[in-house]
Formats: structure tokens, C-alpha cells, sequence
């Protein structure tokens, strides 16, 4: 590290700086000093597992809020907010006509903030469809599907059928009346379906009604299944935007 | 390890904008902070939202009480409001698998790179989305309005001031919504009698609907001369018996109904709207066609999810919100 790089000042806080980000510990974990230098910012992207999704620099028309409004990345923070929520929930739950429905009730009046994990589970669910709805738009309307994005706008119309699916089989979950009538309903639809219908909904259900397999089914594809699936996708999606050069601007 | 991207990815690279380093800014910390904002600002609201509004939960899953109306989750609303205007498979699924499909396709018919990364970045952008918006909201809104029949009970009323006695006519009947050519329509063509086919009493006409909602389909194996007759296909595996139409009759005005129309203006009203604004001088491009498909795809939607969520009451009746019943 060479010497113009280390911040100047009195000698005290060259000293104490230093010591907390200097030091064997400091070093064994970040590899980086503290990003305040351009160096290190980079640095400090580069070689974080977390933040290396991001490339070191971008353009600067892309920080403008205008340009994206962050919807994609809200998506992402919902997704990221659902699961540990939902971690949170699947303690309490147990996915049988039994015990479903009580325990979800048990959230609201047994469990210390339980009510509040579900309440968040749920309206970040909704915020998540609806954000997802509002990136797709932005993308349109910016042009950015353009080549070569072609693909990754493919992911995206992957992801957003994965994000529906997911809701939906969340839906079932709570074991009350809305979240029969509402995936009965689907179900429904799905099983007019010439040829293939009868059997697409008896394989999702694992019966011809919403019942108890109907039940451990959707839970296995709502807890584990399709996030993976999401976050396979996701983790794609993320790699082709910055293998396609960064977001899309003006030729 | 240096393999040339341009051989790679054909012609990509060149598409790619220039890298102007002085016009970059670094991630840490000018997107980082913008991003731990966001985050923190967005965990705040909705925990602050969780505290304040609790998420719903009824009586416990009863397949014997069945809730009216029942109702999707809402964003599948709008389909369950395609349901009432069309048979359940199209409306259902192919008519959601279709806008699918057309989503992803749209960058591999969009190949020009004209406008890309810049808000409605072509000349005719706005006009072509606002426009689009306005003709999908219009005729969507119109066309449940008129397939929900209110205007009868209107019409009627009124005509009736002058002639108390007035009905709707039959051969208006259209008029009164889809259905109505099924159920309501009535009128027969006269056939001479040695046009006659098939058995059956000879009334000297053709009627709508009765005479045509039984219609065999060719080779059924249940109907024409005896050497068009057949057993059912026992011998073919189970698959192929089901894609074998043996014993199938066409409901010719159901079929109208339920598929002919509705697949018309799905697929009519989008040319129409295409060709009328090429006719205007303001669609020249494959980008500015995608976006009037997808402004109105995305109004649609957005249309028939606020009437199926919010103005559809007990037996899908069309109501005011405030008369959508509560269910517990
Ligand atoms: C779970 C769902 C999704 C997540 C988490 C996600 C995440 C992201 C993120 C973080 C970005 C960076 C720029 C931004 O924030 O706008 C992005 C860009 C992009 N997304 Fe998504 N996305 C999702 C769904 C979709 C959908 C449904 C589409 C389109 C059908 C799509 C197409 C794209 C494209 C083409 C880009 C590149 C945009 C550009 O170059 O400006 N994504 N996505």
C-alpha cells in the first residue's frame, strides 16, 4: 500500500486508524482497508462475495433514481426480506389440515412478534409482485431489452412467472377460507385446460381437491422449490447484466 | 484464456455502448449508500405497515361453505374476469400463456437498439403509450359493460314510457351481450327439403340456435353413412384416445361464444389499434408496434384486475365496491 493512499491528518488518528483497520484481524477478514480511498473502494467491492454482484465503477446516468426508480434491486430486497421471514414463520408451522390453520392463528396471540413476521411476510409478498410488475414496465419503457439484453429480458419473464407462482402457493398456506376458495378457483382454471388440464391439476394438487396433499405439496414448492428455482434464475439474471456491459444507455 | 468475445457472442460487443471512464463513478460509494438507504427506508415503511394493518385470516378451509363471490388471489383476479366472458380454458390459461409467450419474444421481433437505456427514448414513445393506454382502457371497460347487460334493463325502461308493452327484439338480441346469440337470438333461414341431410323430422328450416348445437365433427365415428361409423378406439393407448375426437359434437353457438368472439377481439382489437396509429403516421417501427402491445397488455390487465378485485360482487355480479360483500 503505498503512502499517498493513507489519509493525512494528526498523528493520533493515522495511529488509530492503523490499528482497527490495519490490523491481522482486520486484514484476515476484508483483505481491503477501509474503502476511503478509490483503491479500496474498488477494492472493497471486488472482493466481497456479497457486493462483487456489482461492478467496481458504472456510468453515472445509472445512480440517477429516475432512471431505474431501484425497482429491480427492490425486488431483490423483497425476495432477500421473504426469506428470512418466511425462516422466521416456517418454526411455528406445520404444514397439515390440523395444525395449519391454528398455527397460524397461534402467530397472533401466542408468539412474541409473530404476528408481526406474518404481517411482513405477507405484505412484502404483495410488494413483491407489484415490483416486480413496475421493473418490467421500467425496463420496456426504457429500451433496455434491447440487444444485447435480449436474454436476460427472457430471465425476467421467467422470474416474474416464478414470483407469481410463489404467491400463489403461499396463498394456500394460512389453511382459511380465502386461501381455499382462492387456489380452488386457480385450480379450476387450470384443469379446463384441453388434453393436459385434468392432469396438471391433479398432479398439483395430488388429488381432484384442495386437501391435505394439495397442502404438503404447495408448501414443498412454496419453501424450497421455487426459491431455489428464483434464486437460480436470479443469480443468472444478475451475472448477464453485467456480462451485457452494465445497464443499457444510449447507444 | 483470451477468447475474442466478438467470435463469441457474434455481434454484441459492437452494440455495446463505448466505456467513457470519466463519465463512471465508483460503486462504493455512490450505489452502495444509495442502496443501504433504500433497504433501510423500505424495511422501516413495511414494518411500520405490519404494525398497522394485520394480514387477513377467515374461518378455517371448509371445501362444504363455499364463499360468494370467491375470488383469486388478485393479481389472477383478472383472469377469473376473463372466465365470465369466454370459455374457462382460454381465458384461464391460453389466453395468459399467449401474453407470456408474446412478453418474451418482444426483444427477439425488437431488434433495432433505437432508444435503448433512455426513458420512451424514440420519437413517438409517449403519444404512441398514452394512446394506447386510452383505446385498451376504453374498449376493455366497454366491452364488460356491455357483456354485464345493464343497458337493457335502461333501454327498456325508457322505450316503455312511449309503448308499455315494448320488449327487446329477438333479432337484437346480440345486442344484449354475448351470450344472448346463444340463448337469446332467434331466427331460422328456410331449407327446400331435398337439401335435407341426415335423418330427422323436416321442418322446412334451419333455427338458431337448436338446429346447430349439435353439429358432428368429420370422422367422429358416430355419424354421415354407415361406413363412416365406428366403435370407440379401445385399442388406442389412453393418450391418443383423448386427442381422437370419436363421438364429438360442435356447439356451434357456444363454440361462437365462448371462443370465436373472444379470440377475434383479443387478437382483432390489438391489429386495430396497430393499424390505426400507422394510419396516423405515428407507428413507423417493430419498437414503436411493441410498445402499443405492451401498453395494452399491461392496461388490461391492470383493468380487469381493479373491476375483478373491487366491482365484482356475490355471483360475479358487476357491482360498486361498496357492494362487494364482505366475506369472513
Ligand atoms: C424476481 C424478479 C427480478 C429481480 C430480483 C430483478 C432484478 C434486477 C436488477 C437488480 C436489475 C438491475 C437494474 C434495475 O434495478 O432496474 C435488473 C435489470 C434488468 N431486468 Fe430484472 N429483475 C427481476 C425480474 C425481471 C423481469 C420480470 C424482467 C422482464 C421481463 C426483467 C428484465 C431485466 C432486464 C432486461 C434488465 C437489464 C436492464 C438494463 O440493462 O437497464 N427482470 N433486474
Amino acid at each position: 500500500m503505498s503512502v499517498s493512499e493513507q489519509p493525512r491528518g494528526p498523528k493520533l488518528t493515522a495511529w488509530l486508524y492503523q490499528k482497527l483497520f490495519h490490523n491481522y484481524v482486520w486484514r484476515s477478514i476484508f483483505r481491503s482497508g477501509y474503502p476511503n480511498t478509490p483503491r479500496n473502494q474498488m477494492l472493497a467491492i471486488a472482493t466481497n462475495v456479497f457486493l462483487h454482484l456489482h461492478p467496481t465503477r458504472l456510468h453515472k446516468t445509472h445512480v440517477k433514481i429516475t432512471h431505474t426508480y431501484c425497482l429491480g434491486g427492490l425486488t431483490f430486497f423483497f425476495f432477500l426480506s421473504l426469506t428470512v421471514t418466511g425462516v422466521m414463520l416456517m418454526f411455528y408451522y406445520v404444514p397439515s389440515p390440523e395444525r395449519a390453520f391454528s398455527d397460524v392463528a397461534a402467530l397472533e396471540t401466542n408468539i412474541r412478534f409473530g404476528m408481526l413476521m406474518r404481517n411482513l411476510h405477507r405484505w412484502m409478498a404483495h410488494g413483491m409482485v407489484i415490483s416486480v410488475f413496475l421493473h418490467m414496465m421500467r425496463v420496456f419503457y426504457t429500451g433496455s431489452y434491447k440487444p444485447p439484453r435480449e436474454f436476460n429480458w427472457l430471465v425476467g419473464v421467467i422470474l416474474l412467472t416464478l414470483t407469481l407462482a410463489l404467491s400463489f402457493t403461499g396463498y394456500l398456506l394460512p389453511w382459511d377460507q380465502l386461501s381455499i376458495w382462492a387456489v380452488t378457483v386457480g385450480m379450476n382454471m387450470a384443469g379446463t385446460v384441453p388434453l393436459m388440464g385434468q392432469q396438471t391439476q391433479f398432479i398439483l394438487l395430488g388429488g381432484f381437491e384442495v386437501g391435505d396433499d394439495a397442502l404438503i405439496r404447495f408448501y414443498t414448492l412454496h419453501v424450497i422449490g421455487l426459491p431455489l428455482l428464483a434464486a437460480i434464475f436470479m443469480a443468472v439474471h444478475f451475472w448477464r447484466i453485467r456480462r451485457d456491459g452494465g445497464l443499457a444507455r444510449p447507444l | 484464456m483470451a477468447v475474442d468475445a466478438k467470435a463469441v457472442t457474434g455481434t454484441s460487443s459492437s452494440l455495446r455502448p463505448r466505456r467513457e471512464r470519466e463519465q463512471e463513478l465508483l460503486v462504493w460509494p455512490d450505489l452502495v449508500f444509495i442502496e443501504f438507504i433504500a433497504a433501510v427506508v423500505f424495511t422501516l415503511a413495511f414494518v411500520i405497515l405490519s404494525t398497522v394493518i394485520d394480514a387477513p385470516l377467515l374461518n378455517e378451509a371448509n371445501l362444504d361453505i363455499t364463499p360468494n363471490p370467491s375470488k383469486a388471489a388478485w393479481y389472477l383476479v383478472s383472469l377469473q374476469e376473463l372466465l365470465l366472458h369466454m370459455h374457462p380454458a382460454l381465458g384461464g390459461v391460453i389466453a395468459p400463456t399467449f401474453a407470456l409467450i408474446i412478453l418474451a419474444v418482444i426483444p427477439y421481433a425488437d431488434r433495432s437498439n433505437d432508444g435503448q437505456g433512455i426513458w420512451f427514448g424514440t420519437p413517438n414513445a409517449v403519444k404512441i403509450t398514452l394512446f394506447s393506454a386510452a383505446f385498451a382502457s376504453i374498449f376493455t371497460v366497454g366491452m364488460i359493460l356491455y357483456d354485464q347487460g345493464r343497458h337493457v334493463n335502461v333501454v327498456t325502461n325508457i322505450v316503455q314510457h312511449a309503448d308499455k308493452d315494448w320488449q327487446w327484439p329477438g333479432y337484437l338480441a346480440p345486442f344484449q351481450n354475448v351470450r344472448a346469440i346463444q340463448t337469446g337470438w332467434t331466427w331460422s333461414v328456410p331449407v327446400p327439403e331435398a337439401a335435407q341431410l341426415g335423418p330427422g323430422e323436416h321442418d322446412g328450416a334451419l333455427h338458431w340456435p337448436e338446429d346447430f348445437d349439435h353439429i358432428p365433427m368429420p370422422f367422429n365415428g358416430t355419424s354421415g353413412p354407415d361406413w363412416m361409423r365406428w366403435g370407440p378406439p379401445d385399442f388406442l393407448p389412453g393418450w391418443l384416445q383423448a386427442l381422437y375426437w370419436y363421438d364429438l359434437n360442435l356447439n356451434l353457438p357456444a363454440f361462437i361464444v365462448e371462443n370465436f368472439i373472444p379470440v377475434v377481439v383479443m387478437v382483432g382489437l390489438p391489429a386495430l389499434l396497430i393499424v390505426t396509429m400507422r394510419k396516423m403516421g405515428w407507428v413507423h417501427t417493430v419498437r414503436d408496434g411493441s410498445i402499443a402491445i405492451f401498453t395494452g397488455m399491461m392496461v388490461v390487465y391492470f383493468i380487469l384486475t381493479i373491476i375483478g378485485a373491487g366491482f365484482r360482487g356475490a355471483g360475479q355480479d358487476l357491482v360498486l365496491p361498496w357492494d362487494v360483500p364482505h366475506i369472513d
